[in-house]
């Protein structure tokens, strides 16, 4: 019996063995997506882009043509099982890059990622990923972290400086206060030391941070504290769906407060969810324009759309976009590393540091011209600040009260951060 | 009679040895021997993957065990296992990276620590039963996953803390390969330890608190002493476990260590059978094997025509997760004693065989 199984499993790892040894001729990628966990709400829009856009990279011909093996995962927003399936990449046929995702599992991965040379384009805009060789002194090294987008923290300092014109714009006296929300949770965290810093440097008082959970649930009690010690700017750390269920009890609770969100705070799926408990907030946009927005590059985006949407009548929201570009950064340092020596990880994460103000091929006026060096991993210092406009009922179809003009997104500012130093890494 | 090589008809034995010998014959002996042995050679053989899989069965296995000692051998329960497993973990990252003390020696610190906090929430076992107990043993799992996402100074707080890998006096294992042997020693060790411990007097008085309480203490049987022990020994394994697993995977984080791992916990043993040594171990493949089938399976049906007639998409995962659920309930329907029961019967009816009734 035990030799029989023995031998059965050991035949069955031979075909696995040579199964994957036939698969030479491609490149492999890992993809890293969460569908079903804690921040499933926007891991769902961006991972199916990157897993569309990397289809459409194929059906063109591929990296050098080579076709892009991509191996897509939902990990459920587990560092567990991130690295479980990191363990499975970087063993044997090592990939050639990583589409990551989460704060937790990037910021536990980077120490390998280091060590095996694997470059990880991740959904985490943590800010201590941005220091490839820890000079900073704020965070360790990380080699081979990219990311498209400002950092956490440099979206909740643009913000901040948005808050401090919006409150004399408004002609109000005294110091305002401001608050950091958010889950007990590295992603949400992130930026919180940021944020507080500099709000205390703008004449912000800064209230004790306040924590509400990454699901959607019932947050009454935080807006009563809101409420009760009077703030009026709180950033929002969540992901869009737990960021709803506080703006709505908010609503509910009267509170008069102005909410800036994360990056992944707010979308046209969560403003149409949240309805006009979502009117008004302010959160940062990774790409120049939304879905349907007038640039060349929107119809390279549709054409990767109908990858997994034939018909192209789904209307994507931003996380997709943002993912469009990701994957085509991604796409064209793999480009760069199969002509310039082979599509090792290694020269993948050199392949990033070939362009100033790179844009990828066919992505004009969508994806935001970002820089990479070998001593500075912050793709952009610039954050579009915008805020989402609900006007009346949001029932019906996401694309119908988009035309309609029910839900907008509305530009509210540009705000060109310094590269400075003492931002560095934090 | 007790070193033959097929077991006689008729019951010979005529010592209290005899009786409560692990292996009743040579072949049972040289074959488990055997097996160890062939199990030894797996890193040559197997992938990377396959060899994650196991060092992951040998993990929660061990974890698993000291839940049986828990459960199926002193009539006890908890559903805070996996805080305790966690409570290992960070334990054994936190003594390395603080102290000079190689990994070699922090993982059985880990687990004698683990067993010391375990005590402490076993103190409630003395007085209480049932659902009571169940209630108290919750409040372990909360308490300790709330202290690990609060303390900086010892897990990180919510930022996963790093742990280093497997060292002795300056010589590093690096690489699954090597820590499978690591792991297998625990394991071997912990289920020798174990299965002895239960032949044990102290064995002995676990079981019969459990099997009648009452008659137990009218035997002289301290309750008190054996359901604290029993948290005591739970948690020791759990520990262990827990900081094999730190070290295996080189991050600490408390994500996925929540009530639900506990309840997982809990399943292995009922799967495997409660009370059963080497049922524990056939649970623990079973149910660390169950969502690696299922990925298969999904991963077959992707983009295939089931998936494009009935639209699945991303809901395979979901699907996924309903499977695991409804197979572990057909399980208890179908196979209430577990699986160690179901392996019995399959050596019971080739031992018979041809001539079963």
């Amino acid at each position: 019996m035990t030799m029989k199984s023995l031998l059965s499993t050991a035949s069955l790892a031979l075909l696995i063995a040579t199964a994957s040894a036939g698969a030479q001729a491609q490149i492999a990628i890992g993809h890293l997506a969460d569908y079903s966990g804690g921040t499933s709400d926007v891991g769902t829009p961006y991972g199916q882009a990157v897993a569309d856009t990397f289809a459409w990279v194929n059906k063109n011909g591929g990296v050098a043509g080579k076709q892009l093996n991509v191996d897509t995962n939902d990990y459920g927003y587990q560092v567990p099982r991130a690295i479980a399936l990191y363990k499975k990449w970087s063993g044997g046929d090592k990939v050639a890059a990583i589409m990551g995702w989460g704060t937790a599992d990037t910021e536990a991965l980077t120490g390998f990622l280091a060590q095996d040379k694997i470059p990880d384009m991740s959904g985490s805009y943590a800010a201590a990923l941005t220091d490839p060789e820890g000079t900073s002194g704020k965070a360790k090294p990380a080699p081979y972290n990219f990311f498209y987008g400002p950092s956490y923290s440099d979206a909740v300092r643009a913000e901040l400086m948005w808050a401090a014109e919006d409150w004399k714009a408004k002609g109000k006296s005294g110091a305002p206060k401001f608050v950091h929300m958010g889950a007990n949770h590295p992603y949400p965290n992130a930026p919180k030391a940021a944020g507080e810093a500099l709000a205390k440097e703008l004449g912000f008082e800064v209230l004790p941070p306040l924590v509400f959970a990454l699901a959607p649930g019932d947050y009454s009690a935080q807006c009563l504290s809101l409420k009760s010690s009077g703030a009026n700017y709180a950033y929002l750390g969540n992901t869009a769906a737990s960021n709803i269920s506080v703006m709505k009890a908010c609503k509910a609770a009267g509170v008069d407060v102005q909410f800036m969100s994360n990056v992944w705070g707010m979308d046209e799926n969560a403003a149409k969810a949240a309805g006009d408990a979502a009117d008004g907030v302010i959160f940062p946009l990774r790409t120049a324009v939304a879905w349907g927005g007038s640039a060349p590059g929107m119809k390279t985006v549709e054409e990767i759309s109908k990858i997994s949407d034939p018909s192209g009548n789904v209307y994507r929201p931003v996380h997709y976009v943002a993912a469009v570009c990701s994957a085509l950064y991604m796409k064209e340092a793999l480009d760069w590393a199969a002509k310039n020596g082979g599509a090792t990880g290694e020269n993948v994460a050199k392949g990033f540091y070939q362009k100033k103000d790179w844009v990828p091929a066919g992505m004009d006026g969508v994806c935001n011209p970002s820089t990479w060096s070998d001593k500075d991993h912050r793709g952009t210092m610039k954050v579009d600040l915008y805020r989402a406009k609900v006007s009346g009922s949001t029932d019906g179809d996401l694309k119908d009260l988009i035309a309609k003009g029910t839900i907008k997104l509305e530009k509210v500012k540009t705000v060109d951060l310094p590269r400075k130093p003492e931002w560095f890494g934090w | 009679m007790a070193n033959a090589s097929l077991i006689p008809a008729g019951d010979f034995r005529t010592s209290y040895a005899a009786d409560t010998t692990i292996f009743p014959t040579k072949t049972s002996r040289n074959t488990a021997i055997l097996g160890v042995i062939l199990i030894a050679f797996a890193p040559l053989v197997l992938t990377g993957y396959w060899l994650s899989v196991l060092i992951q069965i040998g993990i929660f296995g061990i974890a698993a065990l000291g839940l049986n000692i828990l459960v199926g051998f002193t009539g006890q329960i908890s559903i805070g296992h996996a805080a305790f497993f966690l409570l290992g973990a960070y334990t054994s990252a936190y003594l390395n990276n603080n102290l000079p003390i190689p990994v070699f020696f922090t993982i059985p610190i880990a687990g004698v620590i683990t067993a010391l906090v375990g005590l402490v929430f076993g103190v409630p076992a003395a007085r209480l039963k049932g659902l009571y107990l169940v209630i108290a043993t919750l409040a372990a799992q909360y308490i300790l996953i709330d202290f690990f996402s609060r303390a900086e100074w010892f897990s990180g707080g919510s930022v996963p803390a790093s742990a280093n890998p497997f060292s002795l006096f300056g010589y590093t294992l690096r690489g699954d390969k090597s820590y499978f042997y690591v792991v297998l020693a625990y394991l071997l060790v912990s289920y020798l330890l174990v299965t002895n411990l239960m032949r044990t007097r102290d064995g002995r008085a676990l079981v019969a608190v459990r099997d009648h309480y009452l008659s137990a203490e009218i035997m002289g049987i301290n309750l008190t002493k054996y359901r604290t022990l029993s948290f005591g020994l739970a948690a020791f394994f759990a520990g262990i476990a827990g900081a094999l697993y730190a070290h295996y995977q080189l991050v600490v984080s408390n994500e996925g260590f929540g009530i639900e791992r506990s309840i997982l916990f809990l399943a292995m043993i009922i799967i495997g059978g409660i009370g059963s040594i080497s049922g524990t171990l056939m649970g623990t493949a079973f149910v660390v094997l169950l969502p690696e089938a299922m990925e298969w399976i999904s991963m077959e049906l992707k983009g295939g025509t089931i998936d494009r007639a009935l639209q699945l998409n991303n809901n395979l995962t979901f699907l996924r997760e309903i499977a695991i659920g409804l197979i572990i309930i057909a399980f208890l329907v179908f196979e209430p004693d577990g699986l160690a029961h179901r392996w019995r019967q399959i050596k019971a009816y080739w031992k018979l065989y041809p001539f079963s009734h």
